[in-house]
């Protein structure tokens, strides 16, 4: 029993060591969602906490002065030796990987396997009719609303107004879209990455030609051609595991020069394309730096954007 | 029939663990198994982030636990459960806006609850409908899907339903105690405490059993936390001796919840290993490739949800990046099943539910969660 205690509260405090090491080492964020670090760092209080307890058991059991505590005892560790190796293996697993392997960022590897999205979010419903990828029509409702206007061809719009159709849906969309259409220059902001991609995919036309400044990570997909590459971002809602991929296409002649995860600040314009049969927008870079990899490489989605005005 | 499973899926992991801690070890290139460096690392951020995302919840599900087991008494959950089984049903379903925990932490506390006298099918209920049916999920929801409110209604909605049909079915069928009494009988054999003799059989949550109780809390007045699996007779003694109850029910939480931690963190542990395994050796184009079918879209989304097994908070995050690809219906597919029924929570639900019962969970769930999102597909968007 003595072994049991002891194993236990190494464990328990392991884990609270692996959450204290990851906060101190400002590595947390690689694993979690700020939203969610609070919580995490008080489970490793909750996890000290119950590690002193059994080290305090082990000393009780050692001093004799112990008698077997409860009660509802349906936890009585199994006899079987081979059994709690396993058991205790399975807890050690994470704590060996946690410590002893250096922490990375997530990048291309598990861009390719999440699935890389060139669109934004692509759940809103685009209210144009002329570029509409089957894709997208697949994520339309049925009830698009009347409200919501048409491109029509070629003819450039007038007002704001016509240039950004919303729906009561989109409505925050084509506000910002209003405003990044005002810019000279639109940089695309950590804190609204993805709502800024999904605006400017929203709205492909008025943009196209505008100056766009974007940083990310280099991810490159088979279908890719020599001179193309992917710049994106991880975005992550509450751990790593929902993290899923947001970037624009990059066109660059020497885009071989840089090399997967390369970390770069890109400034150019937006121009259309087609990648594997769809209508993608692409920036068309003229400069491009090698920046070194954020502190916070991920991005969140921004859950005021719609309320500010 | 878990029992075999378990029985050769943690030797199975075992092994996997430590031919990785020997490779780490002795500084070996994984990618001789096939593997690289960087897809162990992908893997570790995986596993290392599923873990402690869950540990928050899982604490406060252990906790919660061991309070109830301590200062509630059997008496007490028993008169403030519903009786007739339509209000028990909605409380159930409906318990989660109070209690918006997730799934990870609610399976202690619903066993907890089973066994101080809670109707079973309440506590399953609690468990399908908890992760979907409160605040929480229903605010994330409707943020991930912004142009697309009605996927947050109908996820409630089909949620609701799923949830009273089962447990209308349970309420029915269900006769004897869904929880595994394996355990039970551990707990009796290792034991050598002295129980009053008034637990004869000692299976939770039949009527008799309920009886007992209560005939036993009116035998010992004085003890207010004398519950029917008979509470320690040390902590009573212990009651006696010092003179202070106190200490040792501080002691007792601790206990509870360390012991209970380690039994719900191994299915955990084995659920996130698995799904970190998957994630990082199946790529989304491939599935996605097998699942793009109009009729198998439903379905391959179900699959998909329970492999991923991510927290109902965040699920909508990532549904919505597959609205390009996916259908309405099966998104709603994904969302509703992914939340009650998925690899890491099935593993839990088999520690402390008969696999029979569990079986029979996950079949309705999934007969029951597909045929709604055929219907809401086709009568709503």
């Amino acid at each position: 029993m003595i072994f049991h205690y002891l194993i236990r509260g190494i464990i328990l405090s392991g884990f609270a060591f692996l959450i204290v090491y990851l906060t101190k080492s400002d590595q947390l964020g690689l694993y979690i969602a700020p939203r969610m670090e609070t919580y995490v760092k008080l489970s490793a209080v909750g996890l000290y906490a119950a590690a002193v307890y059994q080290f305090y058991l082990v000393f009780r059991t050692w001093s004799g002065s112990h008698v077997e505590p409860d009660c509802d005892c349906d936890h009585t560790p199994s006899p079987s030796i081979m059994k709690n190796t396993m058991i205790y293996g399975l807890f050690l697993l994470p704590l060996c990987l946690g410590f002893l392997l250096p922490n990375t960022v997530m990048g291309s590897t598990l861009a390719a396997k999440k699935g890389m999205s060139l669109n934004g979010s692509v759940n809103i419903t685009r209210p144009a009719a002329g570029n509409t990828s089957g894709a997208d029509q697949a994520a339309q409702i049925s009830e698009t609303p009347a409200g919501a206007g048409i491109y029509n061809g070629g003819s450039t719009p007038q007002s704001a107004d016509e240039m950004f159709p919303s729906d009561v849906y989109t409505e925050s969309y084509a506000a910002y879209a209003k405003k990044l259409y005002a810019q000279d220059s639109i940089e695309v902001t950590e804190k609204q990455f993805i709502e800024t991609l999904t605006t400017l995919d929203l709205y492909r036309q008025p943009f196209l030609g505008k100056q766009v400044v974007l940083s990310g990570f280099v991810y490159r997909e088979p279908e890719m051609s020599s001179s193309q590459f992917a710049l994106s971002r991880f975005a992550m809602n509450c751990c790593s595991a929902d993290a899923l991929p947001y970037g624009l296409m990059v066109s660059y002649m020497q885009a071989e020069k840089y090399k997967d995860d390369a970390w770069l600040k890109i400034t150019g314009t937006l121009e259309l394309t087609q990648y594997n049969g769809n209508p993608v927008l692409q920036i068309k870079a003229s400069g491009l730096e090698n920046i070194p990899a954020p502190d916070s490489p991920y991005v969140y989605p921004d859950y005021d954007f719609g309320f500010d005005s | 029939m878990s029992t075999v499973a378990l029985r050769w899926a943690t030797p199975l992991v075992t092994l996997v663990c430590m031919g990785l801690m020997l490779l780490i070890i002795m500084n070996r290139d994984i990618s001789l198994l096939g593997l690289d460096v960087s897809s162990l690392q992908s893997f570790k951020i995986m596993f290392i982030s599923l873990i402690l995302e869950a540990f928050p919840f899982i604490l406060l599900g252990v906790l919660a636990s061991s309070l109830l087991q301590v200062f509630v008494s059997d008496k007490m959950i028993q008169r403030l459960t519903p009786k007739n089984p339509i209000g028990g049903i909605l409380f159930g379903s409906l318990l989660g806006i109070l209690f918006p925990l997730c799934e990870c932490g609610m399976i202690p506390v619903v066993r907890r609850l089973i066994r101080k006298g809670m109707p079973a099918y309440i506590g399953i209920v609690f468990i399908l409908a908890g992760p979907i049916l409160n605040p929480i999920v229903y605010t994330s929801t409707y943020t991930a899907f912004r142009s697309q409110p009605q996927i947050a209604y109908s996820r409630m909605g089909l949620a609701f339903a799923v949830t009273v049909i089962i447990g209308l079915l349970l309420y029915r069928f269900m006769r004897r105690s869904p929880l595994k009494d394996a355990h039970v009988h551990h707990e009796y054999h290792n034991h050598d405490h002295d129980h009053h003799g008034h637990h004869p059989g000692h299976s939770h949550g039949t009527r008799s059993q309920h009886e007992h109780a209560y005939i036993s809390s009116h035998h010992h007045p004085a003890h207010s936390d004398h519950h029917h699996h008979g509470t320690g007779q040390h902590s009573h003694d212990e009651h006696h001796r010092n003179g202070s109850t106190r200490r040792s029910r501080f002691a007792s939480i601790l206990a509870h919840a360390s012991d209970e931690f380690f039994e719900m963190g191994k299915y955990l542990l084995f659920g996130a290993l698995l799904t970190a395994f998957i994630q990082v050796s199946l790529s989304r184009e491939t599935l996605i490739g097998i699942g793009d079918h109009p009729v198998l879209s439903n379905l391959f989304m179900m699959g998909f949800a329970f492999i991923l097994s991510i927290c109902s908070t965040s699920d909508a995050f990532v549904a919505s990046s597959f609205s390009g690809t996916f259908n309405a219906g099966s998104l709603l597919a994904f969302l509703v099943f992914g939340a009650m029924i998925d690899l890491k929570n099935t593993l839990m639900l088999f520690s402390v539910f008969r696999a029979r019962i569990v079986l029979w969970i996950i079949v309705l769930t999934f007969v029951l969660v597909l045929a709604g999102s055929y219907l809401f597909q086709y009568f709503f968007f």
